[in-house]
């Protein structure tokens, strides 16, 4: 495989110098891709400007963030809409989704610990909220869209140049039934699993969805998580009763998956809870649409019986602090308390009358693999007048073991780091 | 500020002599800042849109805001997101955003 992708990657080289025209993405392109071909999109990719007025504006921001003693946050790089990191296993590109329609690549390449690149990756390529990125420990590099699946082969050797290779893993359309797509709850997240599968997060799309949903729903595993193999087959649903997961990863520890949960608006301010929950097999059930988070039930459902198997959350976080993203930690740079816990980003409430969130939060674990008490880690985004000055979305590790943080409000993403001063 | 007075004092005039406008009250401006902190998730403070599916607000004109936080709150308009936050919302909570939201100035440039 890694000869035939140097073979075309040379290929390409040969090709580039005769490109021309520019070139909007095109339906098309994806099987020019995918049959190794070229599509003509000019090889020069436009640069996201690193310095200048918002990037002072940004740091400014910065200097407000509280962390513990010891550790720092500074600007990695300006990345429009950032939304979901995947740091490429190779250390050379760590690639960020986005709720429009760009995916980015974003390099070190001097490896001073901020970014000096950031460019469009697979311009050639039509994305729709490519939201969900993720890398397999082998370099293929996963992005999960609105309604469908893509995989790149060598994302961090190929990146460079306009014409990636590109392989569908699930059909445009396929992901979900087209009828049941919706802008609300779609941002998909994904993880390569300690199986080698494929996992999906499928976010349904109401606060609370009608009862005649509930089937079609359970068998499509929409308001749950999905995993089928890396080529798309077998696919099967591995959790309900989730209503919008916007964030997993497994425990290397044990191999258990936890995610984040965004529960039902319209309960007023203090209720119900945020959760992070803990999946050790398939089949499990987390409550919805009859619990709204937590053990509070919800309006919709509330003189119908739960089923009985209903698994709570391991944490209940503050109400509608809307915890996204998350990662275990297995760096060595941050102090041993750190060390195989959960960190997991708080994007902030959106109509709380006081909002609460936009924070990176921290749990660790017992012993015995369940969460021990959630802290702050990192916050200072929201004002004292209740506005926003970023909204933190995912966190990754990068390989030296720092954390970043993307924010889909300034468009950036953070690095935190500890020199224990 | 003086252009803010005078969008709120249009609001009030508009509101006097069209009797079909539904929410009747007069926007202020600056209470509507405070109240759009609930409308920055989506469609920013700066009133330009945070979200794929969220519109601009910035600039939009008063009486339309009205007549669609009105229509949501109705029943007539239906939206996920926004049948929610209206719920609460009284006759002077949406003249006040739709004040602050149209009192923001914004410049268009088509393309060329």
């Amino acid at each position: 495989m890694k000869n035939a992708l140097l073979c075309v990657a040379s290929a390409l080289v040969l090709v580039w110098p005769a490109m021309a025209q520019a070139q909007a993405p095109t339906a098309g392109n994806l099987e020019k891709l995918s049959d190794f071909k070229t599509t003509g999109t000019p090889m020069d990719i436009p640069q996201v400007p690193q310095t200048g007025a918002k990037a002072d504006a940004i740091k400014k921001n910065l200097a407000r963030i509280k962390l513990p003693r010891g550790f720092k946050i500074g600007l990695y790089a300006i990345v429009p809409d950032a939304r979901h990191i995947a740091v490429g296993p190779q250390g050379v590109v760590t690639f960020v989704g986005t709720r429009k329609s760009k995916v980015w690549a974003v390099t070190d390449r001097d490896k001073d610990r901020v970014a000096d690149e950031v460019k469009e990756f697979a311009p050639s390529i039509a994305f729709a909220l490519p939201n969900g990125v993720c890398f397999s420990k082998d370099g293929f590099l996963f992005i999960a869209e609105q309604n469908r699946v893509l995989v790149f082969p060598a994302a961090e050797f190929f990146y460079e140049g306009p014409d990636v290779a590109a392989f569908v893993v699930v059909k445009q359309g396929e992901l979900i039934p087209p009828e049941e797509e919706s802008y609300n709850h779609t941002a998909r997240v994904c993880r390569i699993g300690p199986d080698d599968k494929l996992y999906i997060t499928l976010g349904q799309p109401f606060n609370v969805y009608a009862p005649e949903k509930m089937e079609p729903y359970k068998k499509a595993g929409i308001g749950g998580i999905v995993r089928m193999s890396r080529e798309g087959k077998d696919r099967e649903v591995f959790a309900t009763g989730v209503r919008n997961s916007v964030g997993m990863d497994f425990n290397p520890k044990d191999k258990a998956l936890w995610f984040t949960d965004n529960q039902v608006d319209g309960m007023g301010d203090n209720q119900p809870p945020g959760e992070l929950n803990r999946a050790d097999k398939p089949g499990m059930n987390f409550g919805f649409p009859y619990f709204g988070g937590g053990k509070t039930r919800t309006n919709e459902y509330k003189n119908q019986t739960p089923p009985a198997d209903v698994t709570f959350p391991q944490v209940e976080m503050d109400a509608h602090a809307a915890d996204l993203g998350m990662t275990f930690y297995t760096g060595r740079m941050f102090p041993q308390k750190y060390r195989g816990g959960i960190f997991s980003a708080q994007h902030g409430s959106w109509n709380r009358t006081t909002p609460v969130g936009a924070r990176v939060m921290f749990t660790p674990l017992k012993e015995d693999g369940t969460a021990d008490k959630t802290e702050v880690f990192a916050d200072g985004w929201l004002t004292e007048n209740g506005e926003y000055l970023g909204r933190p979305v995912d966190v990754a590790q990068l390989p030296d073991g720092s954390l970043l943080v993307s924010d889909d409000l300034a468009g950036a993403l953070y690095r935190i780091w500890y020199d224990g001063r | 500020m003086t252009r803010h007075r005078r969008a709120g004092r249009l609001v009030a005039v508009v509101a006097l002599l069209l009797a079909t406008a539904a929410p009747s009250a007069a926007g202020d401006v600056a209470a509507g800042r405070r109240k759009a902190i609930a409308c920055q998730a989506c469609h920013g403070l700066d009133g330009l849109s945070k979200l794929p599916d969220a519109p601009h607000l910035a600039g939009q004109p008063e009486r339309y805001l009205m007549k669609s936080l009105d229509e949501y709150r109705k029943g007539v308009r239906k939206n996920e997101l926004m049948s929610i936050v209206v719920k609460d919302l009284s006759d002077q909570d949406i003249a006040d955003l739709a004040s602050y939201y149209g009192a923001i100035e914004i410049s268009a440039q088509p393309p060329k």
